[in-house]
Formats: C-alpha cells, structure tokens, sequence
C-alpha cells in the first residue's frame, strides 16, 4: 500500500529540507524588516546631514533652536535697527550701472522714472515711482509727500537712454526746488534692460 | 492550476501583482515626495512654523526635523526609483506616513489649527487637516502596496 504523504513530503530528506527552507523564510521576513529599520535610520542620518550642510550655505542660515514667528521678526528687527547705513550722497553724480544696480538693489535712493508714464507702466526699475518730465507738475502734486519731507533725501532719475535729455531736465527742476541729493542715471532703462536686469510693472 | 491567473485568482490581486502598475504607483509616490521635499527645502522658515503648529516636538527639535526631513525626501523618492533600493525607501514613505497621520490625528484630536506644511505652508484649518490626513492615508495605502509587493 502506498501511503498518501503530504504534497510537500514525498521523501523524508525533502520533507527537512522544505521545513528548512520555511524556516529560513520566516526568520528572513522578521530580519527584513530590522533591516528596514536600520536602512531608515542611516537615510535619516544621511539626511540630516544633508541638511545641516545646506543649512550652513544658506545666506540667512536657520538657527538650529526654533523661534517662534514672534521671535524671528524680534530679531529682525534688531538686525535692522543696527543695520542703519549712512545715506548715500549723489549730489549731480553721473551714474554707472554698476553703482546704479547696487542702489536699486538696496534701495539706498528714491529712484525716478522721467519718461512718459504710459512707458513708465509698461516696465521700470523696480521700486521706481514716474516723475515724468511731461507731466512734472501733476506727478510731483502726488509724490510731494514723499519727496518734500526730506530734500536732502538721495534720489536718482532716469530716462530711456543715454540719447534723452529728460533725465537731465527733471533732476535740473528739483535742483531749483531745492533737492540737494540727486543722481542721473544717464543708461535709462536702455542700459537697464539690456544688462538683462528685472522689471516691475505697477 | 490555471495558468493566466495569479496565485490568488481574484481580479484586484491580479492588478495589484502588476509589475506596471506598481512601476507607476512608485513614480507617483516619488513624484510627490520630490515635490514636497523641493518645496520645503525652498521655505525652512515657513516648514518650522508648520511644524511648530503641531505642538508636539521640543523647539530644540523642531528646526533639525524642518532641516532634515526636505533631504530626507528627496533621497528617498529617488531610492524609490531605482531598483536597488526601492524595498527600503518604500518602508522609509511607510513610516514617515504612519508617523505623519499619528501627528495629523492628535492634531486634530487636540483641536489644534495645524498648518500641514506639506507642499509648502497653507492656512491652518481644520477642514484643510482633515484633508490632509485623507491626501496622507492614501498615501499611505499606496506606500503599503508598493512595500508589500517590493
């Protein structure tokens, strides 16, 4: 009579060796997943890491304590109230674009667009407000706030070009209303836009 | 046995053993992991906050996680393409998720107006937690049958 063995246990040496095998499998199932373990553990670590480096070349790094938003603007603050730079003195200063762009930048003059407003809406220097040449009188009604509450006040005008004159012609009428700080950019925005820098529109 | 049919025999096993399907379930768990991690990496300030919302972590913790957890991500969801890595970086999404919906629920237990922070910070709501906790379960059911089926 032939016995009906399991499908698994035809020989008993098979029989050993499947049961070794499922064995192995479960222990492997178990270790994999320690494995797994220890895999997000060394990722973590390669991350932090990671991120500390980035941190480092950051300009304005993260500080490794958190501060809440309250804090941050505290300090903000503080960094800003000892960043206090000497004002810029222009006083009938041809500009470079160099020296131009370092101004924009960090916004050390109020800076004066000359040419027609519908150019000037169409694309500026960014932060610039119009004080156009052909509508001196209206413009300047709306920014006399602005200007008038410091004539000493560093200012820069420009026009489209080194070609146009009315640049000239607007920092020469603030010269006579007595602006004592104020800069051509003779480059306009000809020389602005082909250094490739960016606009702003209103 | 039949052949041309998996071993479990019902049509759900049969797209779940897909090797495309999963192929495309690991490229959509990169894609957005990629993304989120990009983003935060852009912002750290405004992740801390979002992780500050939490109330859970110690402030001395808060900033190395808002440090880490961008890279984390990214090499993550990269490891997940690859076929070398991909069991491991597909356990590494598991238990960020699990992590994540343990942190969303005792939010939204807590009542607390959590700010997600994960593609870049939104406003603090509850609807917008319930929400994520949603957008993370799935994620999490899809990071179990990429795990399971590595």
């Amino acid at each position: 009579m032939i016995s009906q063995s399991n499908s698994y246990a035809i020989i008993p040496g098979e029989r050993f060796v499947a049961g070794e095998i499922f064995a192995m499998n479960e222990e492997t199932g178990r270790g994999k997943i320690s494995r797994d373990f220890l895999a997000l553990s060394m990722l973590a670590l390669t991350a932090l890491c990671l991120g500390l480096l980035l941190n480092q070349m950051r300009n304005h790094p993260l500080p490794l304590v958190y501060q809440s938003k309250a804090e941050g603007l505290q300090r903000a603050v503080e960094r800003i109230s000892q960043n206090k730079a000497a004002p810029v003195s222009l006083a009938g200063k041809n500009l470079t674009l160099e020296t131009f762009r370092e101004i924009v930048e960090q916004r050390k003059a109020l800076i004066l667009d000359a040419r027609p407003e519908i150019f000037h809406r169409l694309g500026h220097v960014p932060g610039a407000v119009s004080l156009s040449r052909e509508d001196f009188e209206n413009r300047y009604i709306k920014l006399r706030g602005i200007l008038e509450k410091d004539k000493n006040q560093p200012l820069v005008v420009y026009c489209a070009g080194s070609d146009c004159e009315e640049s000239e012609l607007v920092q020469q009428a603030l010269a006579k209303l007595n602006f004592t700080n104020v800069a051509v950019f003779r480059g306009g925005w000809a020389a602005w836009t082909q250094a490739g820098l960016p606009k702003e529109t209103p | 046995m039949d052949t041309g049919r998996s071993s479990k025999g019902n049509p759900v096993s049969t797209i779940l053993d897909n090797p495309r399907f999963l192929h495309i379930l690991r490229w959509i768990i990169a894609g957005i992991f990629l993304y989120a991690g990009i983003r935060k990496i852009q912002a750290p300030e405004a992740f801390a906050d979002s992780i500050a919302t939490f109330q859970l972590l110690p402030k001395e913790l808060i900033n190395l996680l808002a440090l880490g957890l961008p890279p984390f991500e990214i090499i993550v969801a990269v490891l997940l393409l690859t076929d070398w890595k991909k069991r491991e970086a597909a356990f590494s999404i598991l238990v960020t998720c699990i992590i994540f919906t343990l942190a969303l629920t005792q939010g939204l237990l807590r009542g607390l107006p959590i700010d997600c922070g994960c593609m870049g910070s939104g406003e603090p709501s509850t609807w917008h937690t319930g929400l994520s906790l949603t957008r993370d379960l799935l994620l999490l059911s899809t990071a179990w049958i990429v795990y399971r089926k590595s």
